[in-house]
C-alpha cells in the first residue's frame, strides 16, 4: 500500500512536471523552472517564520508568491535591462536562493525546517503524513491531496487553454497580431509552474524537481512531431520514471527522488541513441 | 482618389532610445499591391511591426480605415518572417494554417469543421495540400514561406502585411505568391509587402514605400521608384548605386520576355 502511495505521488509529481515542463521546453525557458524552484526557499521560511506554523498551505502561498516574483524579475531584468536571459534567470534565482540560505541558517533555531529535505525531498514519509480532519477522520496522505489537486489544476488549464499556449509558444508575434497576448498566457504557464514546483518539493526536493521539468518532455520531444503526442509520451516516460525509480531505490537502498531522475535521465539517453540511429528525424523523400 | 487603407502619422520608434524610424507620415491606398524597400537597417521590419502593435512606438499613431488596430484586428493579417520561428517545433502544416483561426475560434473552444474546410481551401490555394499532415521541419524554405502564407489566408482579412515573403524561396513559390498577390489585389485587398530586391520590384508592386529611417518617398511605382529616391534611399553605397543604375538601364529597355 505505502509503495502503491509512494508511487502514484511520484507519477503525478512527474506529470505535473512534465506537462508544463514540455511548454518551457519548446519556448526554450526550461531553466526558469531550475530558477523557480530554488528561488522560492525564501518564500518557504519566511511564510514559516510569518505564519509559525509548517502547515502546507501557508508554505506553498510564500513560495507560490515568491515564485511568481522570480518570473517578474527575470522578465524585467531581460526586457527593460537588456540583459541576456540567462544571465537573468542565473542572477535572480542565486539572489533569492542565497538569502534563503541566510535566512534559514539565521534562524536555525526557530525554523524547523530541514534543509535536506527542501532541497532533496523525502518521498519515502510521504505515506506517514496522513490528513485527519478535526473530526478524527483519516482522509488518506496529505501529499497525495495537494499533489493531486495540482494535477487536477494542470489538467484543466491545459485542456482548456491548450491552443492558446501552443499559439503563444510556436509564434508569440502571430499570436499578438490575431489579439492573443503572449505576456498573458507566458504568466499564466509561470504561476502555474512556481505552485507546481511548490507542491512537488515536498516529494522531490528543489533540486530534482528540474530534473522533471525537463528531461521527460526532452525525451519526448527528440521522438515527436505533434505537440499533443509530445504531452502522451511525456506522461509516458513519467509513468516508467516513477515505477522503475521506487524498485530501484527500493533495491539498492537509496533516495527514490535520486533514482527517479536517474531512471528518467536513463531513458532519455537510450531514446537519444535510438532516435539518431533509427529515425533521422529529416525525411525529405516523400515526392516534393 | 482611392480610399486610403493604412494611415501612418508621425511616426518614431526607438531601440534602446536610439531611434530607428524617424517621423514617417503615409497614406497606403486600399486594393492595391505596396512595397516597402530600402537597405538593411532602414527599418522595414520595424514600421511592419510597429503597425502590428508588435513594438510600442515612441510617438505617432496608425490607422487601418481610420480605426486604431484593436477595433479592427479581423481586417489586418500578419505574415511574420519566416526566421522567426523554431522550424523545430512539433506541429505539423495543418495545425500551423488552423492558427489563423483561432481569435475567431474563441476560448474553451476547438477549431471546428468549418475552420477546417478553410484551411483545406487555404492549403490548396498554395499548392500544399498535400503536405498537410508533415511537421513543418521537413519543408523547404518555400513551402515553409507557402504555409505561412496560407495562415494568414484563413484570417479573411482586408489588409495583409508581410514582412520578405520572397526572401530566401525559390522560383515556383516566387511566382505562386506572386500570383496569389495580384488575385488579392483584384479582390480590392490591400497586401503591404516588405521587398529587398529591387530588380523585381518594377513587376511586383502598384505602389512603393521607400524607406531609410525616414521615408524616402511614397507613391505609384512608376513615378517614385527613380534614380534620384534610390540615391537618396540607398545613398552612399557604392555597390548598389551600381546595381541601381543598371536596374534602370534595364527598365528602359522593352521587356521582350514579356
Amino acid at each position: 500500500m505505502d509503495a502503491l502511495i509512494i508511487i502514484t505521488v511520484g507519477f503525478l509529481v512527474a506529470f505535473n512536471c512534465g506537462i508544463l515542463g514540455s511548454f518551457l521546453v519548446l519556448r526554450k525557458m526550461a531553466m526558469i523552472g531550475d530558477a523557480i524552484s530554488h528561488a522560492v526557499l525564501p518564500g518557504i521560511v519566511i511564510a514559516f517564520m510569518l505564519s509559525g506554523s509548517r502547515e502546507n498551505i501557508f508554505m506553498m502561498i510564500g513560495a507560490g508568491v515568491i515564485g511568481v516574483f522570480v518570473t517578474i524579475m527575470i522578465e524585467v531584468l531581460t526586457r527593460k535591462g537588456k540583459i541576456p536571459v540567462d544571465a537573468a534567470i542565473g542572477y535572480s534565482f542565486t539572489f533569492l536562493f542565497a538569502i534563503g540560505i541566510i535566512l534559514l541558517t539565521a534562524f536555525a533555531d526557530d525554523v524547523d525546517i530541514d534543509e535536506q529535505c527542501v532541497l532533496y525531498g523525502e518521498i519515502i514519509y510521504i505515506p506517514f503524513n496522513v490528513w485527519v480532519t478535526q473530526g478524527g477522520l483519516h482522509l488518506g496522505p496529505t501529499a497525495l491531496w495537494i499533489v493531486g489537486l495540482n494535477t487536477f489544476i494542470v489538467l484543466i488549464v491545459i485542456l482548456s487553454f491548450y491552443k492558446e499556449l501552443l499559439i503563444t509558444s510556436f509564434n508569440p508575434d502571430f499570436a499578438d497580431s490575431i489579439g492573443i497576448k503572449p505576456i498573458v498566457w507566458h504568466y499564466v504557464l509561470m504561476g502555474l509552474v512556481s505552485y507546481t514546483a511548490v507542491s512537488s518539493f515536498e516529494s522531490v526536493g528543489a533540486v530534482l524537481v528540474v530534473g522533471l521539468i525537463i528531461i521527460p518532455p526532452a525525451t519526448a520531444y527528440l521522438i515527436t512531431e505533434r505537440l499533443n503526442k509530445m504531452l502522451i509520451y511525456t506522461t509516458i516516460i513519467a509513468l516508467i520514471t516513477s515505477i522503475l525509480g521506487y524498485y530501484l531505490a527500493f533495491l539498492l537502498n537509496v533516495s527514490v527522488a535520486g533514482a527517479m531522475i536517474t531512471i528518467s535521465g536513463t531513458i532519455f539517453l537510450l531514446v537519444f541513441y535510438l532516435s539518431n540511429r533509427y529515425n533521422k528525424k529529416v525525411i525529405m523523400s516523400k515526392s516534393e | 482618389m482611392t480610399k486610403t487603407a493604412v494611415e501612418i502619422h508621425d511616426l518614431v520608434v526607438a531601440y534602446n532610445r536610439k531611434p530607428v524610424l524617424w517621423n514617417i507620415d503615409a497614406h497606403l491606398p486600399a486594393g492595391k499591391i505596396i512595397g516597402i524597400i530600402g537597405p538593411n537597417g532602414a527599418g522595414k521590419s520595424t514600421l511592419i511591426k510597429a503597425m502590428m502593435g508588435l513594438l510600442k512606438p515612441a510617438s505617432g499613431k496608425i490607422l487601418f480605415f481610420d480605426n486604431p488596430l484593436d477595433e479592427v484586428r479581423e481586417r489586418v493579417a500578419y505574415v511574420p518572417q519566416r526566421e522567426s520561428v523554431d522550424w523545430q517545433f512539433p506541429v505539423t502544416v495543418f495545425d500551423v494554417v488552423l492558427m489563423g483561426r483561432y481569435k475567431k475560434v474563441g476560448l474553451f473552444k476547438n477549431p471546428g469543421k468549418s475552420d477546417k474546410e478553410k484551411a483545406k481551401q487555404a492549403l490548396e490555394k498554395v499548392d500544399m495540400y498535400q503536405f498537410r499532415d508533415r511537421q513543418i521541419s521537413q519543408l523547404s524554405g518555400g513551402q515553409q514561406q507557402r504555409v505561412f502564407i496560407a495562415r494568414a489566408l484563413i484570417q479573411d482579412a482586408d489588409i495583409y502585411l508581410m514582412d520578405e515573403p520572397f526572401a530566401g524561396v525559390d522560383a515556383s513559390t516566387e511566382k505562386a505568391i506572386l500570383k496569389l498577390m495580384k488575385e488579392m489585389g483584384e479582390q480590392g485587398k490591400t497586401v503591404i509587402v516588405v521587398h529587398h530586391d529591387l530588380q523585381t520590384v518594377m513587376d511586383f508592386f502598384d505602389w512603393v514605400m521607400m524607406l531609410n529611417q525616414r521615408l524616402v518617398a511614397c507613391g505609384k511605382t512608376q513615378d517614385v521608384f527613380i534614380e534620384k529616391n534610390l540615391n537618396d534611399t540607398y545613398g552612399g553605397k557604392l555597390t548598389l548605386l551600381n546595381e541601381v543604375g543598371q536596374i534602370l538601364s534595364k527598365n528602359q529597355m522593352p521587356q521582350r520576355e514579356k
